[in-house]
């Protein structure tokens, strides 16, 4: 694997020499994602495996191309897993992808989500240096949080070559349970329901219907289940695969998808456009036709911020605009990762 | 330097510039260095934060924020030149939003303060840090705090959702969100644990938790070293979380039992803390599970505590290591570094090794679950050589940290004391790039000079935290 290293290393040299910037590529299934931008591929699909995996320590060390499949089944032959449930979008979405978008799943609000199980990464900057941030024990203070920065960043800042993450048991037991009720309803109960001592791990409304999972231990899911008086749902297994997925039907529509994380408390005016709603109220789909920009204002005056998930217009702003302050500090920050801006330009916002 | 401009900046009062009203500013509890600030500001608005943040960074002066000033890795200690920017007067909480469960605080609140307000809505604050009755939010923030629940509940950086911070040019600007995502890069993430060398935090909004209903503890005794750290280990393969895990070692609990009386094993050789909560029905399981396959590891004794009150007492043993330290020698210094779980016993050995190689007593005390070690070095700094010697087999522990996959510091910082190891921590490009990320926030330098990352051509002096006759600078904190 050092000669890959080596590989990345020059291309890198070679993109800053011809100033040709890179484009960072591991199974490709998130390629919709984020801007569109140009230039050479730089494939990360041919570094893959598990590096070091070791159960009793709660951490899992993996090469960035591995994909999510080998790695849930590795966890799964131990009883264990990734407790921000990321998205597998097809069978080539691998963890280097994962954590660049710093896309989490249904379990999000209850357990955390991708950055938060980061303990470390080993990269390759802007400049062709390898790099180790972080490692693998669970608290770790010395330096900056740069394996955390680098999650969600796109690979913008730097090529991600090792992922060091905390794993968590798997859940002895789980139920889902659902109800019809209107979106007003189906909002507030779940809010009545994340002030409870029970085991949530996972909230839904598509529109019709509320969707609670319970994991846990199997009296207490079982106790719990009584009290939020719901109706036991039998397929939940691929009603939450689904979803995690991005395969839900609100997925399949023509129309621009926006992704919208708002406070729980917040009241979003959705029209009468398709939504389906999770997180506990705290993430939106929405199915709409409107202007981008009614989209962002929407989410920032409620105190979130929009992405447009899936686009028809190939040219439209992808990601909440940022105020100058921030977008400053962003661009001071790239420029410290990668000053020749030969990796990813552009896939985030246009200047970084 | 001219400081007297800023008294045009503040109100009457909050800018110090007397020697005996700065003296008090010196230190933080890393005691063993002292600086006297060029002066200092106590502003109680964000507006005149803002004004002496852009103040300093037009005459190129230095700032120092401080909080409590209860961090042990001297973070706060002061500038000779510069300025130290109090944020004690910051001491309101804001907002409470039980239904949202957030609270939004101004960054001078007392960590146990918090939750403390959202008590009755059933709501807490998780990380808890030892000194919490005393060390601030912002504090807390600036160095990603830990404490004896983060196994469990996470650390800082999991618990906080919105900074606002203001930048050396005095720019104000928020991070972060009320919502679960925010746009852009993790600057949250970053500015966890960035021991004040980017921007000075000037609000936090904090997750609250529902407090769990039932909660208990067990006290497992070993005469085995090892067969103690690989039950920890067996605890975890077993899938349970423990929300607290600690580990004392035979020293550690003879100081501790003579001390406080907590009825520890004293001829146990190691002894392990574990405490669960969630439901009644829940903890009692998993108890019992836990009381099994610690007996299948070798424990000698197994203890569940009967009821809340026995739970205090098996805590208050290991929450009285510190001061039985201060009882049993002049002076501790106490370390920091995280390993993998596995090696315990192996480090325990090591650190034993250069305690005779060194010819100075040591306490282990430990967070296990998460493989945080805080050894004491016992020495008595009357003794000429003797601090030096205790410095040397600190950095030594350390290095044994390093070797064993681990870190130099779990939850204390870096600040000056750890500086000179962060040079075996990383190597030159990683510290480069930290400075370089520095400079993507104060190009100029002036937060917190000094800090955090030591400059490529020299590694600063290496200091350390000693306690001379039991008394630290906060003896009535708790530490453990």
């Amino acid at each position: 694997m050092q000669e890959k290293i080596k590989i990345i290393q020059d291309q890198i040299a070679n993109a800053i020499e011809q100033h040709e910037p890179l484009k960072i590529v591991g199974g490709d299934s998130k390629a919709f994602l984020g801007r569109n931008i140009v230039g050479t591929s730089l494939e990360m699909s041919d570094y893959s495996g598990v590096i070091n995996y070791e159960p009793t320590e709660l951490y899992i060390t993996v090469r960035a191309g591995t994909t999510l499949n080998e790695i849930n089944n590795t966890l799964a032959k131990h009883g264990q897993m990734l407790v921000f449930e990321p998205p597998q979008v097809n069978a080539r979405t691998t963890i280097g992808g994962v954590v660049a978008t710093g896309l989490s799943g249904p379990r999000r609000p209850y357990s955390g989500s991708v950055r938060d199980y980061v303990l470390g990464v080993h990269c390759i900057n802007g400049l062709g240096k390898e790099l180790t941030f972080g490692g693998q024990v669970m608290k770790n203070v010395a330096g900056y949080d740069l394996s955390r920065l680098m999650t969600g960043a796109y690979g913008t800042l730097g090529v991600i070559l090792d992922i060091s993450l905390k794993v968590m048991p798997l859940p002895e037991f789980e139920l889902t349970c659902h109800q019809s009720l209107s979106l007003d309803d189906a909002l507030a109960k779940m809010l009545e329901l994340s002030a409870l001592a029970i085991p949530l791990s996972a909230s839904c409304y598509d529109g019709e219907a509320l969707f609670i999972r319970l994991s846990g231990d199997e009296k207490v899911v079982k106790t719990s289940s009584k009290t939020i008086g719901m109706d036991v749902f039998e397929q939940a297994r691929q009603f939450w695969n689904e979803l995690r997925d991005y395969k839900s039907s609100i997925f399949n529509s023509k129309n621009n998808i926006w992704r919208l994380s708002v406070p729980v408390t917040s009241v979003l005016d959705v029209g009468n456009e398709p939504c389906l709603i999770e997180w506990g109220g705290g993430l939106y789909w929405l199915d709409s036709k409107r202007p981008a920009e009614e989209i962002f204002n929407l989410a920032s005056a409620a105190g979130g911020n929009a992405m447009l998930f899936k686009g028809t217009d190939p040219q439209q702003e992808i990601f909440q605009p940022l105020t100058d302050g921030l977008l400053s500090l962003h661009k001071n920050l790239k420029n410290a990762f990668d000053p020749h801006s030969v990796l990813n330009p552009g896939k985030m916002y246009a200047t970084i | 330097m001219d400081f007297s401009k800023l008294t045009e900046i503040l109100p009457t009062g909050a800018v110090l510039l007397s020697e005996e009203s700065r003296r008090v500013y010196e230190c933080d509890a890393l005691s063993a260095h002292r600086v006297m600030p060029g002066c200092v500001v106590l502003p109680d608005t964000v507006e005149q934060v803002q004004a002496i943040l852009s103040y300093c960074h037009t005459n190129d002066i230095p700032v120092v924020a401080r909080g409590a000033g209860t961090g042990l890795s001297g973070g706060a200690m002061p500038h000779a030149e510069g300025v130290l920017l109090s944020l004690a007067k910051f001491n309101k909480i804001i907002e409470v939003d039980p239904i949202q469960r957030t609270a939004r605080v101004q960054p001078g609140v007392r960590n146990l303060a918090i939750s403390d307000a959202v008590k009755s809505d059933g709501l807490y604050y998780a990380p808890d840090p030892s000194s919490q009755i005393a060390c601030t939010i912002g504090g807390n923030v600036a160095e990603n705090s830990g404490g004896v629940h983060c196994l469990k509940y996470g650390l800082t950086v999991h618990n906080i959702m919105q900074l606002k911070l203001v930048t050396i040019e005095g720019e104000l600007i928020t991070v972060g969100s009320h919502a679960f995502d925010s746009a852009g890069y993790d600057l949250l993430a970053l500015l966890t644990g960035s021991e004040g060398m980017l921007a000075v935090i000037v609000e936090v909004t904090v997750k609250l938790v529902p407090k769990p209903p039932f909660s208990r503890v067990l006290l497992a005794a070993f005469d085995d070293v090892e067969k103690a750290g690989n039950a920890v280990a067996g605890v975890i393969a077993e899938g349970i979380i423990p929300a607290g895990l600690e580990m004392m070692d035979k020293a550690g609990v003879r100081a501790v039992e003579d001390f406080v009386h907590a009825g520890y094993p004293t001829d146990a050789e190691a002894i392990l803390l574990c405490e669960l909560d969630g439901s009644q029905g829940e903890v009692e399981t998993g108890l019992n599970a836990v009381e099994q396959l610690l007996t299948r590891y070798g424990a000698t004794e197994v203890r569940v505590a009967r009821n809340d009150a026995e739970s205090d007492l098996f805590w208050a043993g290991r929450k009285a290591a510190f001061p039985a330290a201060g009882r049993v020698a002049p002076d501790y210094y106490c370390m920091d570094g995280t390993i993998p779980r596995k090696h315990i016993a192996q480090v325990l050995s090591g650190i034993n090794d250069l305690s005779k190689k060194y010819k100075l007593d040591v306490i282990n005390v430990f967070h296990a679950g998460d493989g945080n070690l805080h050894p004491l070095i016992l020495y008595d700094i009357a003794i000429p050589g003797e601090l030096k010697r205790t410095e040397a087999f600190g950095s030594d522990i350390l290095k044994l940290c390093i070797e064993m996959g681990g870190t130099i510091t779990g939850e204390h910082g870096v600040g000056i004391e750890k500086i000179s190891e962060m040079c075996i921590q990383f190597s030159d490009d990683e510290l480069e790039q930290f400075h370089a990320v520095k400079a993507a926030f104060d190009k100029k330098g002036l937060l917190n000079p000094g800090k955090a990352v030591p400059t490529l051509n020299r590694c600063a002096e290496f200091g350390a935290m000693h306690v001379h006759a039991g008394k630290d600078k906060f003896p009535e904190l708790e530490r453990y």
